[in-house]
């Protein structure tokens, strides 16, 4: 596959959270602002990318080589696991305005199964280093878009008379099946 | 808390994903049919049960400092254990819920147990609230999976329900449809609590009336 | 200093056993995965070239040579019967669908006649591409012979070359085409003889 065609079908038409439903928490959990959204999604943008280079890196070095294959999850996850809380040391000492930023999204990013999701996908799909970088730019791209976007569906929400059963999450979700209803018109662009 | 507390309160009282709201991922993208539902509710009841009961022996020998790490290698351990037993024994299912099977890992129910019941009780109450929280897990995804199922293919279990002549509704078993038949379901979850908690203050207030 | 070591040693000492048992756990199901693996593929296969009892890959060299001038063969078997005499080959090919990419297997008997075609993986829309999977589509490949294009029409097929389309789904029944075709040219090129 084309790095253009990786890049538009991770962007639009497999995105990430409404077609192949990864990163549903925070999506839904973050997505009441529009600027808290994009903070997110910055921040989760730039782990997805550093993890996947570097599990890729692990995955052909390492567990390629001494034939570890089924240590995969285990090693994947402490890798962003230690990855998250680095970035948040380094930010805090280095870029204090970038921490005040975006440190409070940080820890949430462990327990996002997008950055895990897309590092095995890489794996799994026997993409090389550059498509493994394009996939995860095309991933964190997708994830911002549907963070912003739903977070400005959510702020008009708000003003909404909605049934007092429905409000809050349900409606959160019935809005995004709306907005998935959306992303399907990308379907056979690639 | 009784053990049967401690179930019911996974099963009903503090549902994983009709109250809680956690384990939204998976909960909405294998749930294309009532096989698949049941499947994945019981690999992640079983790393629940094993993850609470391994956790919570440890409990006291953990350093409070590295507890996070600890959790997250004994679930991840049994998460992969989980997905090579699936490998061997049922590879047709195991390709049929993909990713989402290593991706238990990162599943918030199964992290928020370990942190808020395993690594404060002791080993028993700890299994049993594994298997209420797995069990109500299971019980939700096969609801909506049922619904999407039925509506989606007109199946139920592979086994055909509606009659030859109907006309599925692709879009419930399309992602939209996830989305959309969970947010009704919650919905209707919540009318259901709030009416009862309604009958009960009604309750309450004429027994005082009364006394 | 002291305690940061105590604390990593602890970690240390959960990752080993961690890592301990799942080389165990690795070990006893390693063969029983490998095993599982073979048999679906073979299963799959054996629905492809029913006439075949036993499979092998076909030369490395002749794989390779025909791997680089045609993208997207992923492997190519050769069937035999009983006796050992070939009875056709299987084709495992990858082609861009409507959601993304398609396995397709296809198995062409020696006499040059399509044995029949099978989707191995697919994320295609269920209830419209997703057919395809389904044995009513597959069943509409077998029995065509190889000289000419195998052509997707959306009517009954009126010619052997024709195959009727999945409805609504122009361009997965396309794409599962291209992926017979694809097997229908090397064997026209390479494997018949």
């Amino acid at each position: 596959m084309s790095l253009f065609t990786i890049l538009i079908s991770t962007i639009f038409v497999n995105n990430y959270v409404f077609a192949r439903f990864l990163g549903i928490c925070p999506f839904l959990g973050v997505s009441k602002k529009t600027d808290t959204a994009f903070g997110m999604g910055v921040a989760v943008t730039f782990v997805i990318t550093l993890s996947s280079i570097i599990t890729y890196f692990i995955q052909k070095g390492i567990l390629d080589t001494l034939k570890l294959g089924y240590l995969q999850t285990i090693v994947f996850i402490l890798v962003i696991a230690t990855l998250v809380q680095f970035v948040e040391m380094v930010m805090k000492k280095t870029s204090p305005t970038l921490y005040n930023a975006l440190g409070v999204y940080l820890p949430l990013i462990t327990t996002n199964c997008v950055v895990l999701g897309v590092a095995i996908l890489n794996i799994q799909e026997e993409y090389t280093l550059i498509q493994t970088i394009v996939n995860s730019i095309g991933a964190s791209i997708g994830f911002t878009l549907a963070l912003v976007l739903m977070a400005g569906v959510r702020e008009q929400l708000d003003l909404a008379d909605v049934p007092e059963a429905l409000d809050g999450f349900p409606i959160a979700l019935i809005a995004s099946g709306l907005m998935s209803i959306a992303f399907l018109g990308f379907n056979g662009l690639v | 808390m009784k053990l049967s507390e401690t179930f019911n309160n996974g099963l009903i009282k503090e549902n994983p994903i009709f109250v809680q709201l956690v384990g939204m991922c998976s909960t909405l993208a294998v749930t294309t049919s009532a096989k698949n539902g049941l499947a994945m509710g019981l690999a992640v009841t079983g790393v629940l049960v094993g993850s609470n009961l391994v956790i919570s022996l440890i409990r006291n020998v953990i350093p409070d400092k590295i507890r996070i790490p600890s959790f997250i290698v004994v679930i991840a351990t049994f998460v992969t254990m989980i997905e090579m037993f699936m490998k061997a024994y049922a590879p047709a299912l195991y390709s049929a819920l993909g990713l989402f099977i290593p991706l238990i890992v990162v599943n918030c129910i199964i992290f928020a147990r370990a942190e808020s019941f395993a690594s404060k009780n002791k080993p028993i109450p700890a299994i049993v609230d594994g298997l209420g929280m797995g069990l109500g897990y299971t019980v939700a995804l096969i609801i909506l999976a049922s619904i999407r199922e039925l509506l989606g293919a007109g199946t139920l279990f592979e086994h055909q329900i509606m009659g030859a002549g109907y006309q599925p509704v692709l879009i419930a078993i399309m992602p939209p449809g996830a989305f959309i038949i969970l947010g009704i379901l919650i919905g209707i979850f919540n009318k259901v609590r709030m009416n009862n908690e309604e009958k009960k203050a009604a309750q309450e207030e004429k027994a005082t009336v009364e006394a | 200093m002291n305690e940061t070591l105590k604390l990593g040693l602890i970690l240390l000492l959960i990752t080993a056993v961690s890592a301990f048992i799942l080389a165990a756990s690795n070990n006893a199901t390693s063969a029983k995965i490998e095993e599982a693996d073979k048999i679906a593929n073979d299963e799959a296969r054996k629905e492809t070239l029913p006439d075949a009892k036993d499979f092998e890959p076909i030369d490395k060299e002749k794989l390779d040579s025909i791997q680089s001038s045609n993208e997207g063969v992923l492997e190519i078997f050769e069937g035999k019967d009983e006796s050992g005499e070939i009875v056709g080959y299987t084709l495992k090919n990858l082609v861009g669908g409507f959601g993304g990419d398609i396995q397709v297997m296809t198995g062409i008997s020696v006499e040059g006649k399509i044995t029949g075609m099978k989707i191995l993986s697919h994320s295609e829309t269920p209830g419209l591409g997703a057919k395809a999977e389904e044995p009513e589509f597959q069943e509409r490949f077998k029995g065509i012979p190889t000289e000419n294009d195998l052509v997707i029409v959306k009517e009954s097929p009126s010619n052997n070359n024709e195959v009727e389309a999945i409805t609504s789904a122009t361009i997965t029944s396309n794409a599962v085409a291209d992926g017979v075709n694809l097997a229908r040219e090397i064997y026209n090129s390479q494997l018949s003889k």
